[in-house]
């Protein structure tokens, strides 16, 4: 059993990078560091999906000369998870753009980018 | 700082959790039934040389057309969100970007366009694809913002080619359950022959739409933040 | 027929589509949305109706011509079915109700509310986890869009503490769903059933679990919610609350095969502590939307739990939660989108719903349906929830539900009734365009359809429960019409409901002594009615409701039909209530301690299968380990109702603020109803014992003290109607007390004496409600020497208070006759003492009742007075002739009631020899002693009247005032603090504990809610904080502290 395979490298990394990102988002004051830790922590996730899809000796799974288009299932890494982090990196775009946009905005309104001054709702 | 303490406890708790998935995962030794269905079905089923165009275009294309949809209303929100901003509009003036980058960009814009529309047609057959293509293009319009701040750029041309590549994405989706046998499949269209251009069915024209709709949208968001850059 | 995922085709086209308009065509935007939003309600409407008639079978839509698990599937079902229909007819409406919005706000914002539809749909509708998690994110950010509709620094900065909620929730979920690819090798939730199983599987259910039930809302982790509910324009509110929260547990229900069966328990405790909680906060809130907010979240926790437990739930599980389900969609959305009318998020700002009978109704008609009173879904749901709890010992989980209701009761009805009083002179009449009103009128008349097949399916009883719902519901429809036209058709149906009622309760003394008393004092007491003008709208709807209430009471056919009756005649008594001029305060202390009675009798019927079957007049004699808690839960919950002591201090407030001619119904004829119910269960259950002691001896005591509590809070009081009300307390301690004797004797004495305060506590309230219509005061002292101007009043006063004393030769001394035997035989005597000594009290207020009143000084300005009005003496005479008949002739009453008395009852029953009745201590003849008294009476008043034939008559003033001129007159009056000297005496007797009791528990109460909502910062980054907390405590709650 050997633990440092490649694909172990990228989980615990990604792990890694995801508990760095959650622990800024919850303890950086300012709204946009917030927004950068959101997306170290999409980072992270987005690592640990495509190094599910790995498996070691394997290629990208797209035919070509050098794969022939036979036993394809032996050759090639898992597809899926590839095409699951394609989608998981869009989504993580559109949520940091609307995330941006309102902090633009919310500094519009109180001229401050803290955190704390946004709490005219509680309780 | 005790609050952070108890927060770095928390995340540790959760890192172990996540870490406990080290102890039960193992690295597959051969792809399980759906994958190995997918690497060994494409080319006869679908026609795409590129397996993960495949199933994002074909086998998981609901998902695909849900995040189109999302970069779609994350658009729209920003684009609502910035647009009501009453705040009196006063030009801005800026130090003239550098010839360097004035005359690059002039060069290079539409090689980057090219560059774009090039990865996305070719999605069924490299790397690549609708996304890719599209956040390329928009990475033309931010150099072309970064080169003139000021430039308008016809706002009506973008939506445009956003709303009907949009709309003939959901289209030829239908066609594809009306002529095929489910929404968004993409055999309605002859497979052709792997590994050329005109092949996988619908697949190139739906990544082309994609990429249309991807960059104008990008471009579009980019374009809506310059704009209220420009009101400061 | 289209497939279902066109809902999604035609919602992208039109939100692609929707961009190419231009600004000047926005108005016709709007309009193409409609049309695509109708669109999306028809395919899946008629889905639905496919379903529903069976024409069309559920099924599968497979994406891309490949099946599950190659490619994603939609699926269509019923369960599908109904909530896309919920969704796209909200969509629909929402678009129409946010018209004047829509028409200004620009093309982006039209796109993402399609979106979010979409979002939605797929949703529920998806069999693929991933898919799943790519709609579920479209939903957050087209809601985040939707939060900021308003948009202003509140919206913006919710919308903002949402998204990174989301992101974390998000994140927990795609981790989650990656794990569970690695470990099964694909995505679809109907081929990963065995997830748990594989080793580590369960972390990965654990984990999309953990998301989804914070997806939920679920306490404490749900603040960036709350503060979302509180922020954003109400038509959004209504969309999380109506449409989000249900697609989303519909994802729990469509994921629930994957979790081990281990976990549902600890869900469902979840969802109920959110429940119970959420609406305990909800109290505490003057604002609102975001109160909407917390009762949203509380409802979705109870849904929650009904989801988690979908298995131990079994067949019931459709029923309970659709009755949720359908409750929180028509009644939620409801209640935002009035608040959007209203536009105020003050409670005293929504006095001009008062101006808009129909939306007012309606208004009523959502805070009823939400705290599950009936006749609506939430109602059966949750008495179904209850007994299915029950029957597997589930005893914290009802203590939960049941304490959330009651919080939720508590807010709901403090609202409803401060809208109730709030001014009513508003600036300006309200302008409330069309397309706001519509879609609040549709969703109460869903609710009211709803309710209807709800009650349809429960295949009551045509005579006892349907057609009274059917008059009750006419008289809500001809509201309209003059007052005296709906008093004669409620008289009409009330005599027409006895005829056709009386064949089938002809045999069964209890149920006819009964039913008369509901329906003869239903009648009676509506007949001063047509003294009052104007359309008196809104008082006979809530009146029939009370009466054919107590009438449901009366069939024992099935528990639920007698929990029904109780909660409807609480509530149309509430309404009654309130309609008086300061009655919001006793109004809602009424409500909150009715809603606590019954709760408690509801979590008795829960307990009742365990000893009894499902009959309601089971046989319990004998001592049954365990059914000492059921009667005592019984016992408390209708005490509550007969007002003892300590359970008291809602009585005097509710009865004397009431409307003084709806006096003599709330008192004299309902409170009997809590009379029935403990005749019910003392002679069903016999002696019982609890913890070792005998609850009778325990009741006794209660009684005793009632008695004596009752009547001398009663001496000290100034306002007439709040004596008479004291006194009603004593009337019943003394009824209570008789009943704990459980001897023959005692319960004939119940009964007898159930009958007689029925008599001349409605007698007296009617004649004090004549006496008040005339001089515009209930305070005594204001009063004095009317008996010139009421004599008639004088008399039925008088007699009133003979009987209630129990003086010779009236009915109420047949009642202490036999007291004395009774309490001799059964050795009580130092209660029996208390009772007594309490007599002696109430001749104390009797006293101060009649002569304050009607002997005395004549004050200046009730010199015109005139006689009550004749519709008001009228059935106070038929009462007295009750009376007098009963005098004469006791036996008439007194032999039928004996036969009600169960044999197994113990003790000596009188015998009757023609007009004598004899117990072994010894006999009593009512009408010799009547003749008796006559004789004397006659004697004394003839030889009185010869002897003063030549005394002078002395006018008011005939007499020379004194030089003093008080500087307060009223002071001077004879029954101005008339006991001051008892009050010093026995003053400390009169500490009211009872009441610092109450208040000490609701200032207690307040203090929690305070701290506890304190956790609620408004921080965004504390609120995703708690979502990592929550997740760890679930985690542990789960695991026990182990690895997964």
């Amino acid at each position: 059993m050997e633990y440092l395979t490649l694909q172990n490298i990228g989980l615990v990394t990604g792990f890694m990078l995801m508990l760095i990102g959650l622990y800024g988002a919850l303890t950086q004051k300012n709204i946009l560091r917030i927004i950068v830790a959101f997306t170290i922590f999409d980072a992270g996730l987005n690592l640990v999906i495509v190094a599910l899809s790995y498996i070691k000796g394997r290629v990208a799974p797209i035919i070509d000369q050098t794969t022939g288009v036979t036993n394809l299932s032996e050759k090639f890494v898992d597809p899926i998870p590839q095409a699951l982090v394609l989608t998981s990196i869009v989504i993580g775009v559109g949520v940091t753009g609307v995330m941006l946009t309102f902090a633009l905005r919310m500094f519009k309104t109180r001229h401050s980018l803290d955190i704390n001054d946004f709490k005219q709702t509680k309780w | 700082m005790y609050k952070n303490m108890f927060i770095i406890l928390l995340l540790a708790g959760f890192g172990l959790l996540l870490g406990s998935f080290l102890l039960t995962h193992h690295e597959y030794l051969s792809l399980p039934q759906l994958p190995a269905y997918y690497a060994d079905n494409t080319a006869p089923e679908v026609g795409a040389a590129n397996v993960v165009t495949a199933v994002v275009v074909t086998y998981r294309g609901f998902d695909t057309l849900g995040e189109v949809t999302i970069l779609f209303v994350a658009a729209s929100l920003i684009a609502m969100f910035l647009k009501h901003s009453k705040a009196p509009r006063h030009d801005r003036h800026p130090r003239p970007s550098s010839v360097i980058l004035s005359t690059s960009q002039k060069l290079l814009f539409p090689l980057i366009v090219l560059f774009g529309a090039y990865v996305f047609a070719n999605g069924h057959l490299t790397p690549g694809g609708g996304f890719q293509g599209g956040a390329i293009i928009a990475t033309g319009f931010l150099l072309l913002l970064m080169a003139n701040p000021q430039a308008e750029f016809k706002h009506g041309l973008l939506n445009a080619i956003e709303s009907i590549s949009g709309t003939s994405y959901v289209i030829i989706g239908i066609l594809g359950a009306i002529l095929g046998l489910g929404f968004l499949d993409n055999r309605f269209i002859s497979l052709g022959q792997l590994g050329t251009l005109f092949s996988a069915g619908a697949i190139p024209v739906i990544y082309s739409l994609i990429g249309l709709k991807v960059g104008a949208e990008l471009s579009n968001i980019l374009h809506h933040l310059n704009e209220v850059q420009n009101e400061e | 027929m289209v497939s279902p995922v066109h809902i999604v085709s035609i919602g992208l086209i039109t939100a692609f589509l929707l961009g190419l308009g231009k600004k000047s065509q926005q108005q016709m935007l709007v309009f193409v949305l409609m049309i695509a939003t109708a669109a999306m309600t028809m395919v899946s409407g008629s889905w639905l109706i496919g379903l529903m008639t069976g024409s069309l079978k559920p099924t599968d839509v497979f994406t891309a011509g490949f099946k599950p698990p190659f490619a994603i599937n939609l699926r269509m079902t019923m369960d599908e079915a109904v909530l896309t229909t919920m969704v796209n007819v909200f969509g629909f409406l929402t678009v129409i109700y946010l018209f004047d919005v829509l028409k200004k706000a620009g093309k982006h914002l039209l796109s993402i509310i399609v979106v979010f539809l979409i979002g939605l749909n797929v949703v529920v509708m998806t069999r693929d986890l991933f898919n799943l998690f790519v709609f579920l994110e479209i939903t957050s950010i087209a809601t985040a869009g939707l939060v900021i509709i308003i948009q202003d620094s509140k919206s913006i900065s919710a919308g903002f503490k949402f998204l990174m909620a989301s992101s974390v929730i998000s994140g927990i979920l795609l981790i989650g769903i990656i794990f569970a690819y690695s470990y099964v090798g694909n995505l679809n939730i109907d081929f990963m059933t065995n997830l748990s199983m594989v080793k580590g599987g369960a972390v990965a259910v654990f984990l999309v679990m953990t998301a989804i039930i914070l997806e939920s809302k679920q306490f404490p982790a749900n603040g960036w919610a709350l503060d979302m509910y509180e922020s954003a324009h109400p038509a959004i509110g209504s969309a999380l609350s109506a449409v989000s929260a249900p697609a989303i547990l519909f994802v729990v229900y469509k994921l629930m095969p994957m979790v081990p069966e281990n976990w549902h328990p600890v869900i469902g405790l979840l969802g109920l502590i959110t429940f119970a909680f959420s609406n305990f906060l909800a109290t505490r809130q003057e604002n609102i939307r975001r109160m909407l907010g917390y009762s949203s979240v509380a409802q979705g926790g109870l849904m929650l739990t009904v989801v988690a437990m979908s298995v131990y739930f079994g067949q019931s599980f459709w029923f309970i939660i659709l009755g949720f389900l359908l409750t929180n969609f028509f009644a939620k959305a409801g209640l935002f989108w009035l608040n959007g009318i209203v536009n105020s998020d003050d409670q005293n700002k929504w006095g001009i719903l008062r101006k808009r009978p129909v939306l007012f109704f309606l208004f009523g008609v959502f805070v009823v349906a939400m705290a599950g009173l009936p006749p609506f879904p939430t109602f059966f749901a949750k008495w179904e929830m209850i007994m299915q709890l029950a029957q597997g010992n589930g005893w914290g989980w009802i203590v939960l539900i049941l304490l959330g209701s009651i919080f939720e009761i508590a807010f709901l009805f403090k609202w409803f009734g401060r809208v109730f009083h709030a001014v009513k002179d508003q600036p300006a009449e309200p302008v409330i365009p069309w397309f706001k009103e519509f879609p609040v009128m549709l969703f109460g008349a869903g609710i009211l359809a709803t309710s209807y097949y709800f009650i349809k399916y429960q295949q009551f009883d045509n005579l006892f429960v349907l057609i009274p719902l059917l008059i009750v519901a006419a008289f809500v429809v001809i509201d309209f019409l003059p007052a005296f036209i709906k008093n004669i058709l409620l008289i009409a149906a009330l005599t027409f409901y006895g005829y056709i009622i009386y064949p089938e309760i002809k045999g069964n003394i209890m149920q006819l002594v009964f039913m008369s008393v509901f329906l003869v004092g239903g009648i009676l007491t509506l007949i001063p009615g047509f003294a009052t003008k104007g359309t008196r709208a809104g008082f006979y709807p809530f009146a029939a409701m009370t009466i054919f209430g107590l009438i449901m009471l009366v069939n024992p056919g099935d528990n639920l039909t007698f929990f029904m009756g109780w909660e409807q005649m609480a509530l149309g008594s509430y309404i009654l209530i309130l309609r008086g001029k300061k009655a919001e305060r006793p109004a809602q202390q009424y409500m909150l301690f009715s809603a606590g009675g019954a709760y408690l009798m509801l979590a008795a019927f829960g307990m009742l299968p365990h000893f009894a079957g499902d009959t309601f007049f089971g046989n319990l004699s004998g001592l049954i380990p365990g059914a000492g808690v059921v009667f005592v839960l019984f016992a408390l919950g209708f005490m509550l109702k007969t007002a003892a002591i300590g359970l008291h201090i809602w009585l005097p407030g509710a009865y004397s603020e009431a409307e003084d001619d709806a006096t003599p119904l709330v008192s004299g004829v309902l409170i009997n109803a809590g009379v029935l119910g403990l005749f019910w269960i003392v002679t069903s259950f016999g002696p019982q014992q609890l913890f070792g002691y005998d609850i009778f001896q325990l009741m006794g005591w209660i009684g005793a003290i009632t008695a004596i509590g009752g009547n001398m809070l009663a001496i000290y009081e100034e306002d007439m109607k709040r004596l008479i009300a004291y006194s009603s307390v004593g009337a019943m301690g003394y009824i209570i007390f008789a009943l704990s004797m459980d001897s023959k004797l005692g319960l004939l004495i119940a009964l007898y004496y159930m009958v007689l305060h029925f008599i001349y506590k409605t007698m007296l309230f009617m004649s004090a409600a004549g006496v008040i219509y005339r001089t515009k005061t209930r305070n005594m002292y204001e009063m004095g020497g009317l008996i010139k101007s009421m004599p008639w009043s004088f008399i039925v006063v008088l007699i009133g208070i003979i009987t209630l004393a129990g003086m010779p030769p009236l009915a109420g001394f047949a009642g202490k006759w036999m007291f004395y035997n009774a309490v001799v035989m059964k050795g009580w005597y130092l209660q029996g003492t208390m009772v007594f000594f309490s007599g002696i009290v109430a001749f104390l207020y009797l006293y101060k009742l009649i002569a304050s009143v009607f002997l005395g000084q004549l004050k200046d300005n009730h010199r015109r007075v005139k006689e009550a009005p004749f519709v008001y003496l009228l059935p106070q005479f038929i009462f007295v002739i009750a009376i007098m008949v009963l005098s004469i002739f006791p036996q008439v009453l007194l032999e039928p009631l004996a036969t009600i008395i169960p044999d197994r009852v113990p003790g000596e029953a009188i015998l009757w020899d023609g007009r004598l009745a004899m117990t072994s201590f010894g006999y009593w003849n009512a009408f010799a002693v009547m003749t008796t008294v006559i004789v004397m009476f006659a004697t004394i008043f003839l030889w009185l009247t010869y002897h003063s034939r030549k005394a002078q008559k002395v006018k008011q003033f005939n007499i020379v005032f004194a030089a003093e001129r008080p500087f307060r007159p009223e002071t001077t009056h004879v029954s101005y603090n008339m006991f001051a000297g008892y009050k010093k005496a026995l003053g400390w007797l009169m500490t009211p504990l009872a009441t610092q009791f109450w208040t000490g528990i609701s200032d207690w109460s307040t203090a929690i809610a305070d701290k506890v909502r304190s956790w609620y910062t408004g921080n965004g980054q504390t609120y995703a904080m708690h979502l990592l907390l929550y997740a760890f405590v679930l985690y542990l709650l789960i695991s026990g502290g182990k690895i997964l």
